[in-house]
């Protein structure tokens, strides 16, 4: 089996953990492929992957996985990674399984495992024709492999022909808010009318940096004017679906429920022991938050050694 | 002092001429019919008409509440105020009646006692009686200036000082023949004789009376005529309106809404022809008396509506549609439509009823909570016209608030309005157990799902909201265990309920209201039962008032009346401090002493339905003292919640369940009662509001209290 | 422009996770009775296709579904939020099909449409497996260029659209010439409108085309991936409260906890 990594940046390294090939869409990251032991790393750097990235992505990692003979193609489970694994396996005529939350080689095949159904089930599917493609969701694969190779990145040529049909970007804007947005955000720091304050707002948005996490609110906090509408979760808010739900001060109505019902874990901080939220809490914990968030950010901070 | 029996006055009495006024008269008469015609006319802008006659009860209802003023009364100052105006008035009128008989049927009763008592002595009376209703009135405007009267404006006031100026030249008039005639009856008119003798003491001689006596007496016949001749062009006209619109008041049980023609060539009402006849009389009703205004909700807490001015807006787009006085007078009309468009009369005509003349935040504030239709003396029915003005925006225009929206949505895709829930309708019963197919045996706490064909005594319909809203879960499920420990064969639905459809209706969406029924009248007629237990009394509203327009007839209870007949019967206990409190020994009260408790009037349990005392029976057999908010019972204030208001976000400062929460708070109870799943999630939020950085007080469904005091103290 | 949004019936999303059970032999969900609905980014894809058209002051949207008879419901919902025309490509057991066939399947139908189809809507992903791909794969099968995340499409000079796309920092506005194929996601003002009253009773008297795999020219998927196991994963159905004296304590065991979950 061999495979081809697609990392488009560092955070996606640990894609490397099945080994084989690499393509990279910057030297840098090439570089830094090849330096965990990617043969070879291909690097393709050309500003029509910023113009038009969906196709012109499409055509490296088509060249890549005929240059690398390989027949595994693992992608990240983000925003490229799932424009380009559907399509991709269409034109390798390649089995597919994308949101992978598991992965284990079987024999010729892989068994590849899935949250379906807003994370009520889970499913596995087997992919044995020749070439697999997979997008892998961040974390599964463990940790990138530490540094063993050495070679050097590979200029990769790629037939860009017929690339002025390409749809074309030609505008890009970004959103004031730091961090990710609240809709694609595997974690969610959201503080309620518990938290008394728009300034104490403030301390949940140090744990989501630490965290790399969005922080949103309950229509409470947005109703008191202590964060903009923008943030509110819930019936009339964003609906979100990320893996860890950090819910501070928040009691849990049925109004704000409506927005976290795809959320796959809640962590609740209230000081109220009966409050609503911690029925459909995975973890809870009672206690103030002014006096367990310091801590809790601390040993966050040492955790992910930031 | 000559014999009693020849006294009398003679009408017209210096007054050559006086034919005149009989000329004058047919045009004012003329004015005054056509007046009344223009505006009766109007109405019948609007759909159906008054065919099958009214019942004989509402003949009654318009003597008790129109000439006995019953419901105006109930403002006790306005209501004294409106009564010496329209008493005096009357009383008024009569003697000029008497004048009418006595000279133009010339039949002679103005004589003797009959002229001393009435005709001279009660009429005085009366016209101080209204002088001083009258006074009242403008002392209110111009000096107390209430909230509630403040879009009165010009006209409002030129009619009361027009009365006031009727009233004193009378007085005038009748104290400067007293002066010039020397009249020896002139003490019986003790007001026109005081002010004969004021007149004498400032030296104003008889034959300077004579010409005084005239003059005004012209002028109080010009001013008097004008008077008359406004009454239908002006808010006056409620004298005539007023006592129609409550003869003809529409008979529905309970809070039940009118329904809906969902074949009409308009849903709902985008224009004015689009309303019943009898809504277009309701407009014209007005007195722009302000209580509903006063007692509205969502006007207390700054909210974009006052049903006062939805109704005079819409009176306001009527006058312009169908203007009651001819073009040419149009510039000199008094009613409310005039001062509303600030002298732009055109554009009331060509702006959208809906939108326009009635704005949509307006429209989607109301929480039904009939506290208008409460307060308003001359029943105009507020609700029936903002929800026929949603129907319109929500079914034609399929405009709506966002969580309205989603609430619609979801009831249509799953039921109930609560998408997201995360419990099924069965889940709150889990850890009670379920009961065997059979009728439950004593003492089992478990719960019977009825399937087509199985029969109960009790079918306790749980509602979405008891049943997927967990703190809601918690009252049905204390209900749940208070019925089995009084024995009742009870079983719900389970998967089979769905949504009443009342928030739909209410909403405006009488399509998805109908299908809703259609559906839960089929589930509900596979089963056999004596009776209907809810804890929700907006869903006992729409089981009990409206389903039998669908084939559904039903006894249906609200829970409080269900556990206040267990207590009577004895099937469950009072609490041990009720115990203690007849004189049994040992025994202990689940709270402490100074555990108080004021209990929140669902509006569609109170008002719209008419149950006050079974909650407040239940809270006493609880063990619990009570203590009343300013605002309770008939009067009560909504949480907010009703009308489809529970799934829209209120945002800002103007929101009324923390006015609510505020004014539980001031009780000084420790405990804010409930009966009402909507009213608990309002509640809690209210009074968690209203504690600012302090405790905020415990919020309990009545259910919850009852089971605490008797597992409580059994399980103790 | 002719804009084809495909809607997929699904098992609704908001089932409790509590009332949600597997037929593991069989792997497919076991909720007899839970309603049906049509997969909400669906519901943004119609809804941005309808706006399309609105900006456009004119055009066709055609609403087309693969499913059983049953799946009429979600087109007759689409035909009541105004969608001109629907059609169904009748599949007694989609859940048979993978996304490959499906993509090939919708494929076929869009080029029987006419007028010819400018662009193509599908959800990002269904509400159901979540694996969103037949998008894409529409792209491919149709070979069309594709464009992802999308949130809202306006009409542009030259045939073309321009199409705002969400992506992690903010948004971006891509041009394509048409025809084009557009997986869409939740943005501001996408969600599906509220049918009006007239329209949800005219859409039960419109006709739905109905075609078949057979009279498509289509055969059987190439079953690349196959579903091998289906089951609810381990949950602690309660709140586990985390214990500790102090905050701090707290904290700390709080932390270690969301890392035996494997969430930070």
């Amino acid at each position: 089996m061999k495979a081809l990594a697609v990392v488009t940046g560092r955070g996606g390294l640990e894609l490397l953990a099945l080994g084989g090939a690499s393509l990279s869409f910057t030297a840098d990251v090439a570089q830094e492929c090849a330096a965990r032991g990617a043969s070879p790393a291909y690097v393709w750097e050309d500003p029509l992957y910023e113009r038009s990235g969906a196709e012109a992505g499409l055509r490296a990692i088509e060249a890549a996985v005929r240059a690398a003979g390989a027949d595994v193609v693992v992608l990240a489970a983000d925003a490229r990674g799932r424009d380009w694994a559907p399509r991709l396996a269409a034109r390798l005529g390649a089995g597919i399984c994308t949101e992978c939350t598991g992965v284990e080689v079987a024999g010729d095949g892989l068994r590849c495992q899935r949250p379906v159904y807003g994370g009520k089930a889970t499913a596995v599917f087997e992919l044995k024709t020749p070439v697999k493609v997979i997008g892998v969701r961040a974390g599964v694969l463990g940790e990138p492999a530490a540094g063993s190779g050495g070679g050097a990145p590979v200029a990769l040529a790629v037939d860009t022909a017929g690339s002025e049909r390409w749809p074309q970007r030609v505008e890009k804007v970004a959103e004031q808010s730091e961090g990710p947005s609240l809709q694609d955000a595997k974690v969610i720091v959201s503080g309620g009318r518990g938290l008394g304050g728009a300034d104490n707002f403030a301390i949940l948005k140090e744990l989501a940096d630490v965290l790399g996490a969005a922080v949103g609110a309950s229509r409470a906090a947005v109703d008191e004017g202590w964060v903009p509408p923008s943030w509110q979760i819930g019936q009339t808010g964003k609906t979100v679906r990320p893996d860890l739900y950090i819910a501070v001060g928040i009691s849990g109505a049925s109004q704000h429920m409506a927005g976290v019902a795809a959320a796959k874990n809640i962590a609740a901080i209230n000081t109220d022991k009966d409050a609503p939220i911690f029925e459909q809490a995975r973890l809870g914990l009672v206690g103030d938050y002014r006096e367990v968030l310091p801590p809790l950010i601390a040993a966050c901070r040492e955790l992910l050694g930031k | 002092m000559p014999p009693i029996s020849t006294a009398t006055r003679i009408i017209y009495w210096n007054i050559p001429g006086h034919g005149w006024m009989y000329a004058a008269l047919v045009p004012v008469l003329a004015l005054f019919f056509w007046g009344i015609w223009a505006r009766v006319r109007r109405w019948f802008l609007g759909r159906g008409a008054p065919g099958e006659g009214a019942p004989r009860r509402h003949l009654r209802d318009a003597l008790r509440l129109g000439l006995m003023q019953r419901l105006t009364l109930a403002d006790r100052g306005p209501g004294l105020m409106h009564l010496a105006i329209y008493s005096g008035f009357i009383t008024l009128f009569l003697g000029t009646v008497v004048v009418f008989i006595n000279q133009d049927l010339s039949v002679k009763i103005m004589y003797g006692w009959f002229y001393l008592i009435f005709q001279s002595l009660i009429l005085d009376i009366a016209g101080i009686v209204c002088l001083g209703g009258v006074v009242a009135a403008l002392y209110r405007r111009l000096r107390v200036r209430p909230d509630r009267l403040k879009s009165g404006g010009f006209s409002d006031l030129a009619l009361l000082w027009w009365l006031a100026a009727i009233l004193v030249t009378g007085y005038l008039i009748e104290g400067m023949r007293i002066l010039a005639t020397n009249d020896p009856w002139g003490p019986w008119s003790p007001v026109g004789y005081a002010v004969a003798r004021l007149g004498a003491d400032l030296g104003l001689r008889p034959a300077a009376a004579l010409i005084v006596h005239r003059v005004t007496w012209w002028f109080h016949m010009a001013i008097a005529f004008g008077f008359i001749a406004a009454i239908p062009y002006s808010k006056l006209f409620h004298m005539f309106a007023g006592p129609a619109n409550i003869y003809w008041h529409t008979e529905r049980p309970g809070g039940a809404l009118p329904a809906a023609d969902l074949e009409a060539e308009h849903l709902g009402t985008p224009d004015l022809a689009a309303f019943t006849w009898k809504a277009l009389l309701d407009l014209d009703s007005c007195t722009e008396c302000g209580r509903c205004q006063d007692a509205c909700p969502a006007y207390a807490v700054g909210q974009p509506l006052s049903p006062k001015l939805v109704v005079l807006d819409l009176q306001g787009a009527l006058d312009a549609e169908a203007p009651a006085l001819p073009g040419f007078m149009q510039g000199m009309r008094l009613s409310p439509s005039a001062r509303r468009a600030d002298g732009h009369d055109g554009e009331v005509a060509t702006e959208p009823l809906i939108g326009g003349t009635i704005r949509e935040e307006t429209l989607w504030s109301c929480t039904t909570c009939r506290a208008c239709m409460e307060a308003c003396p001359v029943l105009i029915e507020h609700i029936p016209l903002i929800v026929d003005m949603r129907r319109n925006l929500a079914m034609e225009r399929g405009d709506m608030p966002e969580g309205m929206a989603a609430a619609t949505m979801s009831i249509e895709e799953r039921g109930h309005p609560w998408r997201g829930t995360t419990s099924s309708r069965t889940d709150w019963f889990a850890d009670l157990g379920s009961a065997g197919p059979s009728r439950a045996e004593a003492g089992s706490t478990g719960v019977r799902v009825l399937g087509p064909g199985d029969e109960a005594d009790v079918l306790f319909w749980v509602g979405c909201t008891g049943a997927l809203d967990p703190r809601n879960q918690k009252v049905v499920k204390a209900l749940a265990r208070l019925m089995a420990r009084a024995g009742l064969d009870f079983g719900v639905l389970g998967a089979d309920e769905a949504c009443t459809g009342d928030p739909a209706r209410r909403m405006g969406n009488e399509y998805q209201f109908t299908m809703q029924a259609e559906q839960n009248v089929v589930t509900l007629g596979q089963r056999k039962f004596r009776r209907v237990v809810t804890a929700c009394p907006h869903c006992m509203n729409t089981l009990k008032n409206e389903y039998r327009d669908f084939g559904g007839q039903y006894e249906v209870m609200h829970h409080s009346q269900l556990l206040a007949e267990l207590l009577e019967e004895g099937k469950l206990p009072r609490t041990a401090a009720v115990q203690a409190a007849m004189g049994m020994e040992g025994a202990v009260s689940p709270r402490p002493s100074d555990f108080k408790v004021t209990f929140h009037d669902p509006c569609y349990l109170g008002r719209h339905n008419g149950v006050y005392e079974p909650p407040r029976a239940v809270v006493a057999a609880a063990g619990h003292s009570q203590v009343e908010m300013a605002r309770s019972r008939n009067k009560s204030f909504c949480c907010g919640a009703g009308g489809g208001r529970v799934f829209q976000d209120e945002r800002g400062s103007a929101r009324i369940n923390h006015a609510r929460g505020r004014q539980a708070r001031e009780t000084g109870a420790a405990c804010v009662a409930t009966a009402c799943p909507f009213c608990m999630i309002m509640m809690e939020d209210g009074a968690k509001a209203a504690a600012g950085d302090g405790a905020p007080q415990a919020v309990r469904d009545i259910a919850e209290l009852l089971a605490e005091a008797v597992f409580g103290a059994e399980e103790a | 422009m002719h804009s084809v949004v495909c809607v997929k019936q699904v098992l609704d999303q908001d089932i409790p996770p509590r009332a949600f059970r597997v037929d593991r032999a069989a792997r497919r969900p076991d909720v007899a009775g839970a309603p049906l609905v049509m997969s909400i980014f669906d519901g943004n894809a119609l809804e941005t296709a309808l706006k399309l058209r609105e900006a456009e002051g004119g055009g066709t949207v055609t609403a087309l579904s693969i499913g059983p008879k049953g799946a009429e419901e979600v087109l007759r919902k689409a035909l009541a939020v105004t969608a001109d025309q629907a059609v169904l490509v009748a599949e007694g057991e989609l859940d048979a099909l993978d996304a490959a066939a499906r993509a090939a399947l919708i494929a076929a139908a869009v080029r029987k449409l006419s007028p010819a189809v400018d662009v193509v809507l599908c959800g990002r992903q269904a509400g159901d497996w979540e694996s969103g791909q037949v998008g894409s794969m529409v792209a491919e099968a149709l070979e069309w260029p594709c464009v992802t995340l999308v949130s809202h499409i306006t009409p542009a000079a030259g045939g073309k659209v321009r199409l705002r796309r969400e992506v992690e920092d903010g948004y971006e506005i891509v041009e394509a010439a048409t025809p084009v194929v557009a997986t869409v996601t939740n943005g501001e003002g996408n969600v599906l409108r509220l049918a009006k009253v007239r329209d949800v009773m005219m859409a039960h008297r419109k006709p739905i085309t109905t075609h078949t795999a057979a009279d498509l020219g289509v055969s059987g998927g190439a079953g690349g991936a196959a579903l091998v196991d289906l089951f609810i994963p381990e949950k602690s159905s309660k709140c586990e409260f985390v214990d500790g004296k102090t905050a701090a304590e707290k904290a700390t065991s709080l932390v270690r906890k969301l890392r035996e979950l494997k969430v930070l």
